[in-house]
């Protein structure tokens, strides 16, 4: 199959070559163009991945973030979309994918100083983080949502949420969800908390009123908690997901030019439908 | 020449430190010598600044939660005390049980349990709503919990090291069990564990930064959220570092004034 892809690739190529006399090989398509605007473009001949020649490659991950990566309480093992994506990007360029636990608070930086070659944590692309850490091409756009109780009467988007001034919001430390908490609501009226998984269990039991989340991570708890939250109002913003690496990174062309390989050959709608949609359920929930 | 045997062969002359300069604190100098070079920074240099007047910010959460906290953990630990000293077995085994749990596990791990499992269900069982105790209060409430047993353990020692001749003598006075503790053992006892106790209002002060892991805004969690944008770890954690490291100083120094104050014919 990858074979005829390749062929398919190849032959486009030559034909996409031969029209403009050669110039750039192939234009990866819009969704691609990662927010920061600062990564160059692929320039490897079109369906030539390059061959990482079966060197570790070591990634950072929460195991607390699912869809992205969590802990499978059946088997002990982490899994996730991060993990299926980095086998399948390693699988590609022939690496061996390495997943470290790390927590979120620290993560960037420690991929800063080069703890790590890379981390996948659902990271959203921001300028800020963009001086620190060298981004991936973004490989999935999403959206920043307002979760809520399920039998949640007193607001129905974030306006009322906002408007209400006894309501209180949860969210995690260090993250653009809160970030955005901050722009919308004072400090006061935000709770920051180490974990997604906390937030979302204190809204259950009703320390906050609301947590500012990103969708793909919500819907995940909404599926498992179908009966307890849901998402409401409009989207509050929407950003792009990128893999960090350190500053100079010799892996952040291969990985651009896999995930534009697995956008083609369909891997990432695959994925997305694995753990994006309503079909995806935590194990163990 | 040989040395005869009755001869004292001399020993190597010891110097004494008995001198003026030795017994300096030379110690606070070099402490009070960082504070001073980090205070000049923060002056002159704006983003130690803005990262002093941001951490600043938690700091009034810090003192609250340290000083409700260490007050009402007094009030457990006087009567876990008293309990551990009891005659009556029960009530001495029910303190011995308490303390025993509380010191056996991680106060981290205490910190989340209380919060997030012990508060919640005592709520329910009074049919509160789950948010009837704010995270802070929670924190507070984990904190005495916590403490509480660490400060009943001083107070016991406290109440043994008076002599037993002190309670019989009182007794033969005629005073009762309970004046004789309250009159002549107590006060004796109290003044015997005030270092021990203003080591734990100092240990209390650092481990409130323990319940930033709840949301709790004090200097700890104010810090963290401010380095995650703000990606200036170093400046952010020395500047939180030397925050406490003030702090427990200026405490330290309170408490030594305080003993010599209340030494016996001081």
């Amino acid at each position: 199959m990858r074979r005829i892809v390749l062929l398919a690739l190849a032959s486009l190529a030559l034909i996409v070559l031969a029209a403009c006399g050669g110039g750039p090989a192939v234009s990866p398509p819009p969704t691609n163009v990662p927010a920061s605007g600062s990564a160059a473009q692929p320039t490897a001949a079109a369906g030539q991945l390059p061959d990482l020649g079966g060197r570790r490659v070591t990634i950072a991950v929460e195991n607390a973030y699912p869809p992205f990566n969590y802990i499978n309480p059946a088997t002990g093992k982490g899994e996730g979309w991060d993990y299926d994506a980095w086998n399948e990007i390693c699988r590609l360029l022939n690496c061996v994918p390495v997943f470290q636990e790390a927590s979120w608070e620290g993560m960037i930086q420690a991929v800063a100083n080069g703890q790590f070659d890379a981390a996948a944590d659902g990271i959203t692309i921001t300028e800020e983080r963009a001086r620190q850490v060298d981004f991936s091409d973004g490989y999935i756009q999403v959206a920043q949502r307002l979760m809520a109780r399920v039998d949640e009467t007193r607001f129905s988007n974030m306006d009322e949420f906002i408007a209400n001034e006894s309501l209180r919001l949860g969210t995690q430390t260090g993250t653009t969800n809160y970030e955005t908490a901050a722009r919308l609501l004072p400090e006061s009226r935000i709770q920051a908390f180490e974990q997604f998984p906390f937030a979302v269990a204190a809204l259950i039991n009703g320390d906050v009123d609301g947590v500012i989340i990103d969708e793909t991570a919500g819907q995940g708890y909404v599926g498992t908690n179908a009966e307890k939250v849901k998402l409401v109002g409009e989207p509050l913003s929407s950003d792009q997901l990128g893999f960090i690496f350190p500053k100079g990174s010799d892996l952040v062309e291969p990985v651009n030019l896999a995930l534009a390989e697995m956008r083609r050959s369909g891997k990432l709608d695959e994925l997305a439908k694995k753990y994006f949609s309503a079909e995806f359920k935590l194990p163990g929930s | 020449m040989a040395i005869e045997h009755d001869q004292i062969i001399p020993s190597r002359p010891t110097v004494t430190w008995r001198t003026g300069l030795a017994q300096f604190p030379w110690w606070l100098v070099i402490i009070l010598t960082i504070i001073a070079i980090m205070a000049m920074r923060i002056i002159f240099d704006p983003i130690y600044r803005d990262i002093f007047v941001t951490i600043v910010q938690g700091l009034g959460l810090t003192l609250y939660v340290t000083v409700v906290s260490f007050g009402l953990s007094l009030v457990l630990g006087l009567v876990l005390g008293l309990g551990r000293v009891a005659k009556n077995p029960v009530l001495r085994n029910l303190a011995i049980t308490y303390i025993e749990f509380i010191r056996g596990v991680p106060m981290l791990v205490l910190i989340f349990t209380i919060s997030f499992a012990v508060v919640p269900m005592v709520a329910r069982t009074f049919g509160l709503p789950n948010n009837a105790v704010s995270l802070t209060t929670r924190a507070i409430i984990a904190l005495v919990l916590i403490y509480g047993a660490y400060i009943a353990e001083i107070f016991r020692a406290g109440i043994e090291s008076i002599g037993r001749g002190q309670m019989e003598a009182a007794r033969s006075l005629g005073m009762s069990h309970v004046q004789a503790m309250r009159y002549v053992i107590l006060p004796q006892a109290v003044r015997n564990v005030l270092p021990a106790l203003g080591n734990d209002l100092i240990a209390m002060l650092k481990d409130s930064s323990l319940v930033s892991v709840l949301g709790v805004r004090e200097m700890t969690q104010v810090a963290r959220l401010s380095v995650s944008t703000s990606f200036r770890y170093e400046e952010t954690y020395f500047i939180l570092t030397l925050f406490y490291l003030s702090l427990t100083l200026v405490l330290s120094l309170l408490l030594q004034l305080l003993q010599r104050r209340l030494r016996p014919g001081g």
